[in-house]
């Protein structure tokens, strides 16, 4: 094993297929979204270079403004449900030692598996205004909460942002689930002889331990908010008019919709420069030491 | 030393040639496309399959294409069509067509499109064509605008004729609750109230889809100028001008008394097309097309009115939304057989028409339709009236597939859907608009 290791040629041979790859159907699309951002393009043609024209244009956009928003209410959303909710389940799926917990387990990650079209239709279903399943039961109990939630601008992004949060809370409850039960156990037993409580044993125990893996969590959460697309392009198709627009959509709408693909790269340029920084930033701020056990 | 260098060298070149490759235009140059075209004449005999990128969802669709399909093996045995069915993209298949140099032999394709494909010559100049098939002598003389682009070139073979929006009404809805058919403005006001009263939705509209939004505003527009959208897409006018602010203003009036149904920006074309059905909606707006499957529905209950008019300009009656673009079946200039193609394309065009006259009940055409030709079916009552309206129409616009600037129509199908919230207001939506229509400036 030694010696494979110490051989360079064998690393290469193994590392190039992936690496190509990797070049090929990330690194070269990224490097051209960034030179395309400065062109006015129609996706066919070789374009014109206009500096930073498309940059100073995305600032004075009311789109842009609304999809950044859209997309730090939808990253929020997604770290509070997921990340919280996730945490909550996979402290008490922990906790039970019977079949029972296998069944819950299973239970929490069964949207997971589902696709997200029949995600959305389903939700689409329950939101529907005029005869969805939330708006009837407000009414049978009496309750004046009825909205018309995915045709309000103000209301719509929530309800795609919960669908969303609901269909990957079993991915980040999987997640953490696994980080609860890589903790030692001894830990949790010495816990005990000094008397803590379960709950006291997860505050002081548990999370502490799941720094590494609340940050991979939290990596997850805050860019799968921020460059979120499918759930609008099903539900809402960015509407009502640009309601729900995230960047990712605003790229595709000035791509596609609107042929303009150089502005429509100058979005998505700034969508990675997001994620990066968003990225950069918690991997600063949190687990900065390696916990080992 | 010497593998690490070679495999560098490896990797240098492998990156460089990805960037070439990707660098080059997608716009075909002239040495890649065929020098001579395979004589026509020369392929009368030979097996032919023609690749053709076309709708086919529903029977508005299907019918005409299925029909066409069938009358060319009897006129070109030996050509095969192979059917690529369109998606309801944006034209994004038809795109990466063009862009990976994939294009089908004939394509369907919509104003905004053949002005992309133009500037990068992905698309057939088929003025030669249209005189050599006898084409432009089977249009319509009212349809030349739809074969005709603004620059006097064809590129598209067209077989829908100048199509129109119409608000379809419940008569019965209508006589159960004594609500007169409005005329006016002020009678529509009326309308909404006393449909809303009776817990009837007063308008039916499959608004999340935003073309139709579009229309809702035009025929609105129409009130007050009978130019509409169109004029803006031309970059004629301006969105703060008094007629498109105030076509904003009644409309979002309108809105906030309850013309639409709860959720109407999310409502699909089903959802609300079976709340007209069903009766559980007075009015219903689409295209002219739905006259067959509204009488198919309702029978003799349905009927279309004219867009009620405003005080300040009673003349508007025969003022239309809708209309149409070029646009239509385009051929490849990189297909094989481009002259084959577009004999073909013209023929299918022609053949769309008779489908659409004989099956579809549809006279709103783009070519004449040989006068031997019998529709299986008598046209139903609508679709009669409305032949008999067609020469007193005064105007028309366009629908929204029909806008030559992409980024107009994107600025109004957006802004005209979210002016069907109440939360949003008519001055934001000039706001925004107007905001595009001067970067196009």
């Amino acid at each position: 094993m030694q010696s494979f290791f110490s051989n360079k040629k064998a690393i290469a041979i193994f590392v190039l297929p992936s690496l190509l790859l990797f070049t090929i159907i990330v690194f070269y699309p990224l490097v051209q979204i960034f030179i395309k951002s400065f062109y006015d393009w129609n996706g066919l043609s070789s374009g014109t270079f206009i500096g930073i024209e498309n940059y100073v244009r995305l600032f004075d956009d009311t789109t842009f403004r609304i999809s950044i928003i859209n997309g730090l209410i939808f990253a929020a959303f997604l770290t509070i449900y997921q990340i919280g909710l996730g945490t909550i389940l996979a402290f008490a799926a922990s906790n039970i030692k019977t079949k029972a917990g296998g069944f819950f387990r299973i239970v929490y990650f069964l949207p997971v598996v589902l696709s997200v079209t029949v995600v959305c239709q389903l939700w689409l279903s329950v939101f529907n205004a005029e005869y969805g399943l939330l708006n009837k039961i407000f009414e049978i109990f009496g309750m004046s909460f009825s909205q018309d939630w995915l045709s309000d601008g103000n209301t719509a992004i929530y309800v795609v942002a919960f669908v969303n949060a609901w269909h990957y809370l079993g991915y980040q409850f999987a997640l953490i689930l696994a980080g609860i039960k890589s903790i030692p156990g001894h830990y949790y037993e010495a816990a005990q002889i000094d008397g803590a409580s379960p709950l006291q044993a997860h505050l002081r125990i548990t999370l502490p331990m799941l720094a590494e893996t609340y940050r991979f969590c939290l990596v997850l959460a805050i860019t799968g908010g921020l460059n979120a697309f499918t759930q609008m392009f099903i539900m809402t198709g960015g509407g009502p008019g640009t309601a729900t627009y995230s960047l990712t959509y605003m790229m595709y709408s000035s791509s596609f919709r609107a042929g303009e693909y150089g502005y429509g790269m100058a979005a998505a340029s700034f969508l990675v420069i997001e994620c990066l920084i968003a990225t950069i930033v918690i991997n600063k701020l949190m687990a900065r030491e390696k916990i080992v056990y | 030393m010497k593998s690490k260098r070679l495999m560098a060298t490896l990797l240098v070149v492998m990156m460089m040639t990805l960037a070439f490759v990707g660098c080059a235009p997608a716009e075909n140059t002239e040495a890649d496309a065929p020098k001579e075209n395979v004589d026509t004449k020369e392929v009368k005999d030979e097996a032919i399959t023609l690749r053709i990128y076309a709708q086919y969802s529903d029977d508005d669709t299907k019918v005409p294409y299925d029909y066409a399909a069938q009358e060319l093996k009897k006129a070109y045995p030996n050509v095969t069509l192979e059917l690529d069915i369109q998606g309801q993209d944006d034209g994004q298949k038809l795109q990466t067509y063009a862009a990976t140099g994939n294009l089908p032999d004939i394509f369907q394709v919509g104003t905004a499109q053949i002005e992309t494909f133009k500037e990068s010559k992905n698309i057939l100049v088929l003025d030669d064509y249209v005189k050599s098939t006898g084409f432009d002598k089977k249009l319509h003389a009212s349809a030349e605008n739809l074969l005709w682009n603004e620059d006097g070139h064809a590129y598209a073979f067209p077989y829908a004729g100048n199509e129109l929006v119409l608000i379809y009404y419940n008569k019965e809805l209508f006589e159960e609750h004594g609500v007169k058919v409005p005329e006016t403005y002020e009678e529509l006001k009326e309308a909404v109230a006393k449909f809303n009263a009776a817990d009837i939705v007063p308008l039916s509209i499959f608004a999340k889809e935003k073309w139709i939004t579009t229309a809702l505003y035009d025929v609105f527009a129409t009130r007050f100028d009978e130019g509409g959208i169109k004029k803006l897409d031309k970059g004629n006018g301006s969105a703060k001008e008094e007629a498109y602010v105030k076509a904003a203003e009644h409309l979002h009036e309108l809105v906030k008394l309850g013309l639409l149904a709860d959720g109407a920006t999310n409502m699909n074309y089903d959802q609300a097309a079976s709340l007209f059905y069903e009766g559980k909606a007075a009015m219903f707006i689409n295209g002219q097309w739905e006259i067959q499957a509204s009488t198919e529905k309702l029978g003799d209950k349905v009927d279309w009115m004219f867009y009620p008019v405003v005080s300040e300009n009673p003349e508007a009656k025969y003022a239309f939304a809708g209309g149409g673009a070029p646009g239509g079946y385009a051929v490849s200039p990189y297909s094989e057989h481009k002259d084959l193609a577009a004999e073909v394309a013209a023929f299918i065009s022609e053949k769309y028409c008779e489908a659409k006259y004989m099956y579809r009940a549809n006279p709103l055409l783009a070519v004449k339709v040989d006068p031997s030709i019998e529709p299986v079916e008598k046209f139903p009552p609508m679709m009669e009236k409305l032949a008999k309206e067609l020469p007193n129409i005064t105007s028309t616009t366009a629908f929204a597939w029909g806008l030559t600037e992409p980024k107009f129509k994107v600025a109004i199908e957006d802004q005209s859907q979210i002016l069907l919230t109440e939360g949003y207001s008519p001055e934001q939506f000039i706001e925004e608009l107007e905001k595009t229509i001067e970067r196009l400036k």
